[in-house]
C-alpha cells in the first residue's frame, strides 16, 4: 500500500513537472494539451497526449502494474470514433492503443515489445455521468484484460469556471486479479482546467487517486 | 457668489463636452467602433472541458474580442472587434472544430 502511494505520488510529481497539460476525455481541442494519472490498487500510470484535431490524440503512456508486476511505456493514439451532441448531452466512443516496451520489475528479465488496444464510451448530461472502459494488454511475457463501469451524480449544478463536485461508483473487473471484482466509491472535483478523483476500495482496502490537467 | 457661478459654469462644460464631441461622429466612424455580439446556440456542451475547447478556439479567431459561456443554456456568446465580422459559416466551422454541433446563430450590433 505504502509503496503505491509512493509511486503514485512520485508519477503525479513527475508529471506535473515535465508536462504544462491534462484531461477527462481521452481527446482534446485542437492543439490542446492533457496530462491524466491515474493510481488505484492495481496500478499507477501518466498519459501525457497532444490533440491536434477534435478528433485524435497522441502521446506517451506509461503504467506501473502492480497486480503483476511489469512496467510499460510506449506511444499511445487515441481515436474519438463518434460523438453525439443533444441539447442536454454528449455521448462519445473511443477507441485507444499503444506500443511500446514492457519488463517485469524485481528480476532481470529482458525488455519485450509491448502494447494495448481498448475502447471506452461515455455519456455525460450536466446532472448524470455513466461511463465504461475495456483494455486488452500484451506485454510480451504476460496478457492480462480489465474493463470498468462508473456512474455518477452532480449534487449540485455550477456555471462555468465553478467548482464541480461529483459523486461517483466505479465497479472494475480484471480476471486476472486476486479480488477480481471491486466497487470503488469516489469523489471528483473539477475546477478550471484540474479534475482530481479520490476514492477507497473496501474490499482491497486501496485507495483510488486520479488527476487531470488541460491546456 | 460669483466664483460659485464660475465653477457651475466650468462644471457644466466639462460635462457637456463628451457629449458634444459624440455628437460629432460621423456615421462611418460609428460603424467602425460598433461591436456586435454572437450568440451560437450549441448541443454537446455539457462541462467545463468543453467550455474550455470552445473559449481557446474562438479565442484564436482574429475577429473575436471576448468568448463568454453559458453552459445552462447551451449557448456560446461572442463579442467581436470593433467594425469586425465572423459569418455564420465561420462560427459553424469553429464551433464543428471545438467538436460540437451548431444549433443556430444571431446577432445584435451595439
Amino acid at each position: 500500500m505504502q509503496r503505491i502511494l509512493f509511486a503514485g505520488l512520485a508519477l503525479a510529481i513527475g508529471g506535473a513537472i515535465s508536462s504544462p497539460s491534462a484531461e477527462a476525455r481521452p481527446v482534446s481541442y485542437p492543439g490542446g494539451w492533457t496530462v491524466m494519472q491515474q493510481n488505484n490498487g492495481d496500478f499507477s500510470s501518466i498519459h501525457a497526449h497532444w490533440s491536434p484535431t477534435a478528433k485524435d490524440s497522441i502521446g506517451l503512456y506509461s503504467e506501473r502494474n502492480w497486480q503483476t508486476d511489469w512496467h510499460f511505456t510506449g506511444i499511445q493514439y487515441n481515436r474519438l470514433v463518434k460523438r453525439w451532441n443533444t441539447s442536454n448531452s454528449q455521448a462519445n466512443l473511443y477507441l485507444k492503443t499503444a506500443l511500446g516496451q514492457a519488463d517485469p520489475f524485481g528480476d532481470e528479465a529482458e525488455t519485450e515489445a509491448a502494447g494495448f488496444i481498448g475502447i471506452g464510451a461515455d455519456w455525460e448530461t450536466r446532472r448524470w455521468f455513466v461511463s465504461y472502459e475495456g483494455r486488452a494488454y500484451d506485454v510480451g511475457f504476460s496478457q492480462d484484460a480489465r474493463q470498468s463501469a462508473r456512474i455518477g451524480v452532480a449534487p449540485y449544478l455550477g456555471d462555468y469556471g465553478d467548482l464541480h463536485t461529483w459523486l461517483m461508483l466505479e465497479v472494475q473487473n480484471r480476471p486476472e486479479a486476486e479480488t477480481p471484482t471491486v466497487v470503488t466509491p469516489l469523489v471528483r472535483f473539477f475546477y478550471d482546467v484540474q479534475l482530481l478523483e479520490i476514492g477507497y476500495t473496501p474490499e482491497t482496502e486501496e485507495f483510488l487517486l486520479n488527476w487531470i490537467v488541460r491546456y | 457668489m460669483k466664483h460659485h457661478s464660475i465653477a457651475a459654469l466650468a462644471l457644466a462644460f466639462t460635462l457637456a463636452t463628451p457629449v458634444a464631441f459624440a455628437d460629432q461622429d460621423t456615421p462611418s466612424e460609428t460603424a467602425a467602433t460598433a461591436q456586435t455580439m454572437v450568440t451560437a446556440k450549441v448541443n454537446g456542451m455539457v462541462c467545463d472541458f468543453c467550455a474550455r475547447a470552445v473559449t481557446k478556439v474562438f479565442g484564436k479567431e482574429e475577429a473575436v474580442d471576448t468568448v463568454h459561456v453559458d453552459l445552462d443554456r447551451g449557448e456560446i456568446h461572442v463579442t467581436l472587434k470593433a467594425g469586425a465580422d465572423l459569418s455564420d459559416d465561420r462560427v459553424g466551422e469553429l464551433v464543428k472544430k471545438s467538436g460540437y454541433d451548431l444549433v443556430s446563430v444571431e446577432r445584435e450590433t451595439a
